[in-house]
């Protein structure tokens, strides 16, 4: 129950964040992707069955909270979740320079990803792709996994503590 | 016992995969539909009622997170301002040319409108336009020289107008495709003229840079300043007419009880670009020696 109610903390968090804050602390062209930043932090706290969840409720909430196709963000954030939850068994250093290198080619694969799935489904109206603001972004989300990772860390490791409690 | 965990995370890894590939196919299904359905379809106006939904929280946070974004907005302007400064500094460097290009242009057309008046005004005479191109080095020579010559049909002693159709001087040395001009200014030179209001004579003598200076033939003459000097046409070199100059100043009698005065030229001698030769009518002798000059 209490992994349940964490998840679903986390997850409107970030996606609130992600709605309300990242629009306005972008720089130039570039916006934070703060959900996928979160979905890769809790992949690597929770592994890859509840990073792939969380990508793809968190991708989903993002789909239906925007104009963007439906679906496409959410099997992005799946797949991203999925291998990022994947690396965590690979990783034994607690630096969090792990965690911000994995976001940042977490988040160029994941426009990738993007990018080709809006090519797949024949979508005209795709934005013109452009690696210079994918190189940014990535950038700016490996920043700012300095704050999210401890967040979610807290969350994840908080959740434990009670368990063990329990 | 390790076998027992090896098989539990054995059926971890597999349930994960099974979640994941539901996952993606629930989002292939969900593409699928969303594209293929109309803007009225179920999809679209879910995505429309929470558009509705979050717009109110979203200007809320826009407001309260503004001056941060101002401060993110002022610290990337910074970095752009550099860029924009190199890039206007470069731009006004060519606009900067232009205008001179410009100004060089509009120069050059009011000279030869000032030379076609000059024409229209001596219907008479017939004028051969020629560049400036160069002056003499030596600071005791006032000369020019000029970008034509024998071959343009130019000989000794045609007198030279500046672009207002002032005289500057005369042609002393001809060679096929360049001449040398003697400005008025020169201590060598001498040229006939007259005061425009009485018609009295006299000769026009240069003086190195302190100008021109004219010698009346009648010393008792009434002169004053700013009378207009004009050429007289005896000599035979300088057509009869053409403005020199005013008197700027008229000193006190000398010691041979001749008066000094001083012309000031018309042409900006120290300024010209294009000269104005008059070919036609040609020069009938050569000029009288400036006597006792070196």
């Amino acid at each position: 129950m209490h992994r349940r109610l964490t998840f679903f903390v986390v997850l409107v968090l970030a996606l609130l964040v992600q709605l309300t804050v990242a629009p306005e602390i972008g720089v130039g062209s570039v916006r934070p992707d703060v959900l996928l930043v979160a979905t890769v932090c809790w992949a690597l706290f929770e592994g890859p069955g509840q990073g792939a969840l969380f990508g793809f409720f968190g991708g989903l909430l993002e789909d239906v909270f925007s104009t963007a196709v439906l679906g496409v963000g959410a099997f992005a954030k799946t797949i991203i979740g999925y291998f990022s939850g994947e690396l965590r068994q690979r990783i034994v250093s607690k630096s969090v320079a792990w965690p911000m290198a994995i976001v940042f080619f977490a988040s160029i694969l994941h426009e990738l990803v993007k990018f080709a799935t809006w090519a797949m489904v024949g979508l005209e109206d795709r934005p013109p792709f452009s690696f210079g603001i994918i190189a940014g972004l990535a950038l700016y989300n490996a920043l700012l996994t300095l704050a999210i990772y401890p967040v979610i860390g807290r969350f994840a490791l908080g959740e434990e503590r009670s368990l063990m409690f329990q | 016992m390790n076998r027992g965990r090896t098989i539990m995370i054995e059926r971890q890894n597999r349930r994960q995969r099974a979640l994941v590939i539901t996952l993606v196919v629930i989002c292939v299904l969900l593409v699928t539909v969303y594209s293929r359905e109309s803007k009225d379809g179920l999809f679209h106006r879910l995505q429309r009622l929470s558009l509705d939904i979050i717009s109110p929280l979203q200007k809320g946070m826009s407001k309260v997170l503004s001056p941060v974004k101002d401060g993110i907005g002022f610290v990337v302007d910074l970095g752009k301002a550099r860029g924009e400064r190199d890039r206007l500094r470069e731009e006004f460097r060519d606009m900067q040319g232009r205008v001179d290009e410009l100004e060089a242009l509009r120069l050059e057309n009011e000279e030869l409108k000032s030379m076609i008046a000059v024409k229209e005004n001596n219907p008479g005479f017939e004028f051969l336009v020629v560049d400036v191109i160069g002056a003499n080095p030596d600071i005791w020579e006032q000369t020019i020289q000029i970008g034509a010559g024998y071959s343009d049909g130019l000989r000794e002693y045609m007198a030279v107008l500046s672009e207002d159709g002032s005289l500057a001087g005369r042609i002393i040395l001809c060679t096929s495709e360049a001449s040398v001009v003697q400005l008025i200014t020169d201590e060598k030179s001498s040229v006939g003229a007259k005061l425009q209001t009485n018609g009295e004579l006299g000769v026009l003598r240069g003086e190195g840079r302190n100008g021109v200076r004219l010698e009346l033939l009648n010393q008792d003459a009434e002169v004053k300043t700013g009378d207009l000097v004009v050429t007289s046409g005896l000599g035979g070199t300088c057509p009869a007419g053409l403005p020199v100059g005013n008197i700027t100043e008229i000193s006190e009698r000398r010691a041979d009880l001749s008066v000094g005065i001083v012309i000031e030229p018309r042409a900006r001698l120290t300024r010209l670009n294009r000269v104005m030769v008059v070919v036609s009518p040609p020069p009938r002798t050569a000029p009288i020696e400036a006597a006792g000059r070196r």
